[in-house]
């Protein structure tokens, strides 16, 4: 006793550091990937709301400073903001709900057994593996009035030559949506074909057996096991639609006469072509809004649902 | 003893995790470092300088050809080198804002003489007026491109050496002419009757091809102004004389163009669509400025090619657009200012300015350079100096000293341009609207 007694207070002054120390450790283990998301994450979007509140026109430097809330009252009297806001909501509906339709009904088709489906599947997904920017130049060229389909339809009679869809008031819109549609629709088609592989082949047969038809087997059986996978990737799709600027920008730079101007686009042309970083920051403060009410508005919808049931 | 075996095991894994933590924060810290890294133009090996230079055009030719203008310099110049860098054309300002935002520019650059304003608004380019003149260029280069020049910027420095310059010219089908047994318009209602007679929609011919697309201000300009004759952007109150009766006439005039004689793709049409459908026989004319004549002759050969000055105004005033100084400009961080002089001064001497012009096809600034053969026998240039030789003639300024003239001519008129084509708006109320734009703009640089 005597020998211990005093033993004990020194150890446990030895072990308080290392006590210490471990209590540190997670943080210590953490911390590098705390600093790259305080780096690439937190600070580009707290950068960007600090200047939606600044006038930062790098043009104009000597109008600078602290706008308040300016930036955002002047959107309410900018026809293209609300232009541009209008033509994304259309964009990102027609664009989701297409692309889920024609998806959906590709993914049930490639599901099914039959000879060459392993090449039928290759050539379906192959859209989704090529770059954003070969998939408009691959339009352009389809669409170019001198090289295109329009040329050898002015050949054949129909319609006139010098016209291209990307060009005409009322063609605009089916024409990028279209393009679009050929790279969304193997995305959708991928990801519910991945769910329908894990269908029970013997839930068909035992509906089979009741005698169920095509239309109840999809709804009883099929629908329910894709379900999580079509609100996943609707939800994924609707925000890189909304967010789309590659392919529009390239192939219409955002016309004609505005047409095709999505919201990250208009921004796109504020911030850097026009250098204007303070309106362009509200702009993307907007968007960034809109999307993030989107997404808790969208989940929790779909939440409750799946609660219910 | 389970304590004692546990210790040593905790302790290695804690060794562990620390090694693993330390390679993590090192790796953030590398993958951090190199995200900063920046232009460094300051080393040379043996004593040497090393001048970066950016080109804001980067057509392959012009770049070839700018490349064989540094070779020279560089053999005349034996201890300064130049880094060749070209940065995409649609976007430069892109890359040249973020260098100046991270303090890391090159030393020169090629502007647009539109770019100037933002430039020096954000205090990015050195004066060159001393150096300009200490080494007496004002007295062997063109007077009028290096006011051009000075009047492309907000404080009436020159930031742009008057290197070269562009002109405006209506290029056409010399072939196509010849067929159908036209000769070269002389006047405007000239030129509207043959883009008529050329245009057969049956086999996707056209008279001519009309910028709708990106950059059309500047087609627009050339059209439009020298046939209202009108030689002033703004009058002296600082109100736009875009809403001016005799432009608004002209515009209609040209924008009855779109559709009946030109194809109805021109709604987007940027430079390359136009030069692609001039190229490929779909249109007979085309408006732009001497600068893409090595461009149309190597598509074509030279004896398809031929150009004409825009015409005078009916009431006979010779209005001249698109006389833009085109030129080198350096950055105020640059570290080698003497040697970057250098170089600006090789762009304008002799033979400096004799290679540069004749393959980029502009006018040359040098005054003796202009008397050479390949200025006098050049159809384009003739075509732009005769103009200029007319005493009457006048030269449209572009107000590209206005910080907000770039947005107001692209992002806010383009869309309302392409809605004229379409017939949405009416030309008066698009010219309207776009005046207020560009008179608030005027009046307030006025009170400045």
């Amino acid at each position: 006793m005597s020998v211990i007694t005093p033993e004990r207070p020194a150890q446990s002054k030895q072990r308080k550091p290392k006590a210490k120390l471990r209590r540190f450790y997670p943080y210590f283990l953490i911390g590098p990937a705390a600093v790259l998301t305080l780096v690439f994450l937190v600070y580009p979007v707290g950068s960007v709301f600090y200047y939606s509140l600044q006038h930062s026109n790098v043009t104009q430097p000597w109008n600078d400073g602290f706008a308040g809330l300016d930036n955002f009252i002047a959107m309410g009297s900018d026809p293209l903001f609300w232009r541009s806001l209008t033509f994304t909501l259309q964009w990102v509906a027609v664009e989701v709900g297409l692309q889920f339709i024609f998806g959906l009904a590709l993914a049930l088709l490639i599901n099914k057994t039959f000879i060459g489906r392993a090449v039928a599947r290759s050539l379906v997904f192959s859209p989704w593996a090529v770059s954003g920017i070969l998939t408009t130049t691959i339009w352009i060229l389809i669409y170019n009035p001198s090289t295109g389909i329009g040329r050898y339809l002015a050949d054949i009679g129909i319609g006139e030559y010098g016209f291209s869809l990307l060009s005409g008031s009322g063609t605009t819109f089916w024409a990028v949506v279209l393009a679009e549609m050929w790279k969304g629709i193997p995305f959708f088609a991928i990801l519910i074909l991945a769910d329908l592989q894990s269908v029970s082949l013997e839930l068909y047969e035992s509906a089979d057996v009741d005698g169920a038809s095509t239309l109840r087997k999809f709804l009883s059986i099929t629908w329910p096991h894709i379900r999580q996978a079509v609100i996943i990737a609707t939800l994924l799709r609707a925000v890189w639609e909304f967010n789309n600027v590659d392919l529009l920008y390239t192939l219409t730079g955002g016309g004609p006469a505005g047409a095709t101007t999505t919201l990250p686009l208009y921004v796109a042309q504020t911030a850097i072509h026009d250098r204007d970083f303070g309106y362009g920051s509200a702009l993307t403060v907007v968007a960034f809004m809109i999307l993030t009410f989107f997404s808790l508005v969208y989940l929790r919808i779909t939440k409750s649902k799946e609660d219910d049931k | 003893m389970m304590r004692k075996n546990k210790g040593p095991s905790l302790k290695r894994n804690r060794r562990g995790g620390t090694l693993v933590g330390v390679a993590a924060i090192i790796t953030a810290a590398l993958g951090l470092g190199a995200c900063g890294t920046g232009t460094d133009s300051s080393g040379a090996e043996g004593g040497d300088v090393v001048l970066e230079l950016w080109d804001t055009d980067t057509r392959p030719e012009r770049t070839e050809n700018l490349k064989k203008l540094i070779s020279m310099f560089e053999e005349k110049n034996p201890s300064i080198k130049v880094n060749y860098l070209g940065l995409p054309t649609d976007s430069y300002m892109q890359k040249i804002s973020t260098a100046i935002a991270t303090k890391a520019t090159p030393d020169i650059i090629t502007p647009k003489a539109s770019d100037i304003s933002a430039l020096v608004a954000q205090k990015a380019l050195a004066p060159l007026d001393e150096k300009f003149e200490g080494g007496g260029w004002d007295a062997k280069v063109s007077p009028a491109m290096t006011k051009s020049s000075k009047a492309a910027s907000p404080d009436g420095k020159l930031y742009l050496t008057p290197a070269t310059s562009l002109a405006d010219v209506i290029y056409y089908r010399s072939d196509f002419f010849k067929n159908a047994g036209l000769s070269a318009p002389t006047s405007w209602d000239d030129f509207y009757a043959v883009a008529d007679k050329l245009t057969d929609k049956s086999t996707g011919k056209f008279g001519y091809t009309l910028r709708g697309g990106n950059g059309f201000f500047s087609q627009f300009v050339q059209m439009v102004y020298p046939q209202a004759g009108v030689d002033t952007f703004f009058r002296e109150d600082g109100t736009s004389t875009l809403n001016d009766p005799a432009v608004v006439a002209a515009a209609e005039d040209y924008v009855d163009l779109y559709g009946k004689d030109t194809a109805e793709s021109d709604l987007t049409a940027d430079f390359k669509t136009m030069v692609a459908q001039f190229g490929s026989g779909g249109a007979a004319m085309l408006s732009h400025s001497i600068g893409s004549y090595p461009t149309h002759v190597a598509a074509l050969g030279a004896d398809k090619v031929a150009a004409v000055a825009p015409f005078p105004s009916k009431s006979g005033k010779s209005v001249l657009s698109g006389r833009m100084t085109t030129g080198f400009a350096m950055f105020e961080t640059s570290k080698h200012k003497e040697a970057a002089w250098k170089f600006l001064e090789y762009t304008m001497s002799v033979e400096g300015n004799s290679f540069w012009a004749q393959k980029s096809g502009y006018l040359p600034g040098n005054l003796e350079v202009a008397k050479e053969s390949w200025v006098t026998e050049n159809p384009a240039m003739q075509t732009s100096i005769k103009a200029l030789e007319n005493k009457d003639a006048v030269v449209l300024e572009q107000p590209f000293y206005l910080p907000e003239f770039n947005s107001i001519t692209t992002t806010e008129m383009l869309p309302e341009w392409q809605r004229v084509l379409q017939k949405q708006l009416s030309v008066k109320d698009f010219l309207t609207q776009s005046a207020e734009k560009l008179t608030k703009a005027q009046q307030k640089y006025m009170k400045k």
